[in-house]
């Protein structure tokens, strides 16, 4: 079902993430149209080499197929990005991207 | 972990299991942040009373934005910072986003939101010193986001 695109760069010691999500992020009011249950991102982590590096509590109001980018220090070039979502109906996902 | 073994996890962990990576969910820990109507409220249940200064946190975005679905806003700040709460005033609840930083985290994110109408975007950033910062900016929408 749900996916996203992961992008890690390294930048003068500085990672630089981009990921881009699929999700409807559907809320509430626009669910209500709809004639279905709101459905959106909750909660988005990412860690790398099992430090969390990136910590988002959400709400409904981020776009459809929420985009983002963040940067962090302590990362080598080949260390693995992971990323976590988890929406409302508590559906998770994790997909991880090594440092270019 | 290896690859296959993970994958049969993770099918079986949607049903059962909720992200444990997570460090700190707001969601859970401050619950009324995300239902509150305004900025104001949700600062104060959030933080709590507190008194911000108006410097050191820059807020970035398009104005007027062309697409209220996806207003690209971009929070920067070299202020130290503990955590970023990102709220707004033109939806029906304020909150956006609350991040959550690890020890020497760097401020600068960029995400997109939605915005039904024009409206003022507010950044809170905690300092590690305790003390709060704010930037904010306003936003002209010209086409909706939260019609569908």
């Amino acid at each position: 079902m749900a996916n996203m695109k992961i992008k890690a760069k390294l930048k003068k010691e500085v990672i630089q993430v981009k990921v881009m999500a699929k999700h409807d992020m559907l809320t509430y009011d626009q669910a209500k149209k709809k004639g279905t249950d709101a459905n959106f991102i909750t909660h988005i982590s990412a860690t790398c080499n099992g430090k969390v590096v990136y910590d988002a509590s959400t709400s409904q109001f981020w776009s459809k197929n929420p985009q983002f980018k963040f940067k962090f220090k302590g990362g080598a070039k080949g260390d693995m990005v992971e990323i976590t979502w988890t929406d409302l109906l508590k559906n998770t996902v994790t997909e991880s991207k090594k440092i270019k | 972990m290896d690859r296959r073994k993970f994958l049969n996890l993770s099918m079986f962990a949607m049903v059962a299991v909720p992200a444990s990576l997570s460090a700190i969910d707001f969601r859970a820990t401050k619950p009324d942040t995300w239902t509150a109507k305004t900025v104001k409220d949700a600062i104060k249940a959030q933080y709590g009373d507190i008194k911000t200064e108006e410097n050191g946190v820059s807020v970035k975005a398009p104005s007027p934005a062309a697409n209220g679905g996806a207003i690209p806003v971009t929070i920067k700040s070299d202020i130290s910072a503990k955590t970023v709460a990102l709220f707004q005033d033109a939806n029906p609840e304020a909150a956006v986003a609350v991040f959550a930083l690890a020890e020497g985290g760097i401020v600068d994110y960029t995400l997109k939101i939605k915005m039904k109408v024009t409206g003022k975007i507010t950044a809170i950033v905690e300092g590690t010193d305790g003390k709060f910062y704010s930037g904010s900016i306003d936003i002209e929408v010209a086409k909706g986001g939260c019609e569908g």
